[in-house]
C-alpha cells in the first residue's frame, strides 16, 4: 500500500498533464455536440419533412456505427479527400458528431414528454411559436433532461480515451506510458482507473446538484413517473 | 361605441379527415353578452371555438372580431385580443401563478415588468389569488389553477373570453368557485362564449344559450325560454338527459 501511494506520488504529475488533454478534449466535443444537438432535435421536432428526414438520418447513422469507426473515418479516411485534422481536433469532431445524436435524441425525449396543451395556450394567447419555444418548452424540456444529459456527459468523459488510437496522448495514453516505463501496470492503471472515477464522480455530483437546484414542483421526471 | 357586435361568426365550416364537423355556423356576440353553448360531445362546439381564433383555421365561412375580419396575418395580435380558457387549464408549470400571468402580457402587448405586476396582481386579486402569487401550478388546486387560468386571460384585456369546459376537469365540489368567477366576470360586463354544461351558470348568468348538434346551431335564445320550453325535439331530449346526469352526479 505505500509503495502504491508513492508510486502515485511519483507518476501523478505525469498523469494529471493528460487530464488537461482529457478535460479539454470532452469540452470542446460536448459544448459542440450540444449545439447539433438542438439543430437536430429542430429538425426532427418541429422543421419540415426534408430536414426531418436528413436529422433522422444523422442520428440513425451516429447511433448506429462504432465511434472507433467514426474516429478512424476521420482521422485517417477524410484526408484522402484533403481534409486533414490534428489528432485532437479529430478527436473532438468525432466524438463531438457522435454525443450530437444521443444528444438530440435526450431532448426530442424530454421535448415531446411535456403536455401539448401548454403550447397551445401560448399561441392562444397570441405568442408567438418562437417565444413559446424560448420561454415555456426549453426551459422544460431543459430541466427535464438533465438526468439523462448528466448519463451521457459521463459516458463521453470516458470515451475521450478512444483518442488514443490515433496517438493523442491523453490520460489513458499516458497510463500506458507509465507502465512501459515501470512496468507496473496494475499500478498505473489502478491509478487512472481511480482518476476517471474522481472526474466522473465530480460531473455526476455537480449536474445532480444542477438539477436539485432547479427543481420544480410538477416538473421533475423522475425514474418514468412524474412527480 | 357602435352597434356592431363585438364578434360575428358566419358560416363557418371544418372538415377533419373528410368528415364535415362545423357544417355552417353562424352567430352574433354584442358587447357584453354571454353566451353558452351546449351539445352533446363530439358536435364541434370545441372545434368552434379553436376556429374563431384559428388555433384550427375555418376551411370556409368567416369571423369578425370587432369589425376586423380574423386572418393568418397579423394573428398574434388578433389572439391576443380573445381570451381562451382550457378544460386542462394548460398552466405554465415551470412558471409561478404571477408569472403565468406576466408572460404574455410581456411577449405579446410588450408592457414593462411593472406595468405586467400591477395588472397580473389586479386578476389574480378578482380571482381569489392573491395569496397564492409565488405558488407554482402543482401545488394549486384544481379550481385555483383555473381560476389562475383566468386571471391570465382576464390580464390580456381580451375583448372576449372563450370558454372550453372550464369546470369539466374539476372534482364536483370544486366547481362552484370557479361557476362563482364566471358569474362575476358576466354581471361585470365581460363578453364570453362559453362552452359549458353548468346549468347553474346558464341560468344566472347566460343571456342565450346556443344548442348545438351534428356541427349545426339547432336552436338558440334566452335560458328562460330554451330550457323551458325548447322549440326542436332535439333539444329538450337533450336537456332531459343532462338534467338527468346532474341529479346523478
Ligand atoms: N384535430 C382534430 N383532428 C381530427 N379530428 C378532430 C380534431 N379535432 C376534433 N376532431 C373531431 O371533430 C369532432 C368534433 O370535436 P369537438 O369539436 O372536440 O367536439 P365537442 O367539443 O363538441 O365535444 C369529433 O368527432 C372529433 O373527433
Ligand atoms: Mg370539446
Amino acid at each position: 500500500m505505500l509503495e502504491f501511494i508513492e508510486f502515485g506520488k511519483t507518476w501523478m504529475p505525469f498523469l494529471l498533464e493528460g487530464v488537461g488533454v482529457t478535460l479539454g478534449l470532452w469540452v470542446v466535443a460536448m459544448v459542440l455536440g450540444f449545439c447539433l444537438a438542438l439543430l437536430l432535435v429542430w429538425g426532427r421536432v418541429y422543421a419540415a419533412k426534408p430536414i426531418y428526414l436528413f436529422a433522422t438520418a444523422y442520428v440513425e447513422v451516429f447511433r448506429g456505427t462504432p465511434m472507433l469507426v467514426q474516429l478512424f473515418f476521420i482521422y485517417l479516411g477524410l484526408p484522402e479527400i484533403g481534409i486533414v485534422l490534428a489528432p485532437f481536433t479529430a478527436a473532438a469532431v468525432a466524438i463531438g458528431l457522435n454525443t450530437a445524436a444521443y444528444q438530440a435524441e435526450y431532448f426530442r425525449g424530454a421535448i415531446q414528454s411535456l403536455p401539448a396543451g401548454q403550447m397551445v395556450a401560448a399561441r392562444a394567447m397570441g405568442m408567438s411559436r418562437f417565444q413559446a419555444l424560448r420561454d415555456i418548452i426549453l426551459p422544460q424540456a431543459g430541466r427535464r433532461v438533465i438526468p439523462q444529459w448528466s448519463n451521457e456527459a459521463i459516458v463521453e468523459l470516458k470515451y475521450t480515451s478512444i483518442a488514443y488510437a490515433i496517438g493523442l496522448t491523453e490520460l489513458t495514453a499516458r497510463a500506458e506510458q507509465v507502465g512501459y516505463q515501470t512496468f507496473q501496470f496494475l499500478e498505473a492503471f489502478t491509478l487512472v482507473a481511480i482518476i476517471y472515477l474522481v472526474l466522473t464522480g465530480i460531473v455526476a455530483q455537480s449536474l445532480d446538484f444542477l438539477e436539485r437546484k432547479t427543481r420544480i414542483p410538477g416538473l421533475t421526471y423522475t425514474g418514468g413517473k412524474m412527480e | 361605441m357602435s352597434d356592431n357586435p363585438i364578434l360575428s361568426v358566419r358560416d363557418v365550416r371544418k372538415t377533419y379527415g373528410g368528415v364535415e364537423v362545423l357544417k355552417g355556423v353562424s352567430f352574433d356576440l354584442e358587447r357584453g353578452q354571454s353566451k353558452i353553448v351546449i351539445g352533446p360531445s363530439g358536435t364541434g362546439k370545441s372545434t368552434l371555438l379553436r376556429c374563431i381564433n384559428l388555433l384550427s383555421p375555418p376551411d370556409s365561412g368567416n369571423v369578425v372580431l370587432d369589425g376586423v375580419t380574423v386572418e393568418e396575418r397579423g394573428i398574434n395580435q388578433i389572439r391576443a385580443q380573445i381570451g381562451f380558457v382550457f378544460q386542462e387549464f394548460n398552466l405554465f408549470t415551470h412558471l409561478r401563478v404571477l408569472d403565468n400571468v406576466r408572460l404574455a402580457q410581456r411577449n405579446v402587448l410588450g408592457r414593462s415588468k411593472q406595468e405586467a405586476t400591477r395588472r397580473a396582481m389586479e386578476e389574480l386579486e378578482r380571482v381569489g389569488l392573491s395569496d397564492k402569487l409565488e405558488a407554482y401550478p402543482a401545488e394549486l388546486s384544481g379550481g385555483q389553477k383555473q381560476r389562475a387560468s383566468i386571471a391570465r386571460a382576464l390580464a390580456m384585456d381580451p375583448k372576449l373570453i372563450l370558454f372550453d369546459e372550464p369546470t369539466s376537469a374539476l372534482d364536483p365540489e370544486l366547481t362552484g368557485e370557479v361557476v362563482q368567477v364566471m358569474k362575476d366576470l358576466a354581471n361585470a360586463g365581460m363578453t364570453m362564449l362559453v362552452v359549458s354544461h353548468e346549468m347553474g351558470f346558464a341560468r344566472a348568468a347566460a343571456d342565450e344559450v346556443i344548442f348545438m348538434e351534428g356541427g349545426v346551431i339547432v336552436e338558440q335564445g334566452p335560458p328562460s325560454t330554451l330550457f323551458t320550453c325548447p322549440e326542436h325535439a332535439r333539444t329538450s331530449q337533450f336537456l332531459r338527459m343532462i338534467s338527468h346526469e346532474h341529479q346523478e352526479a
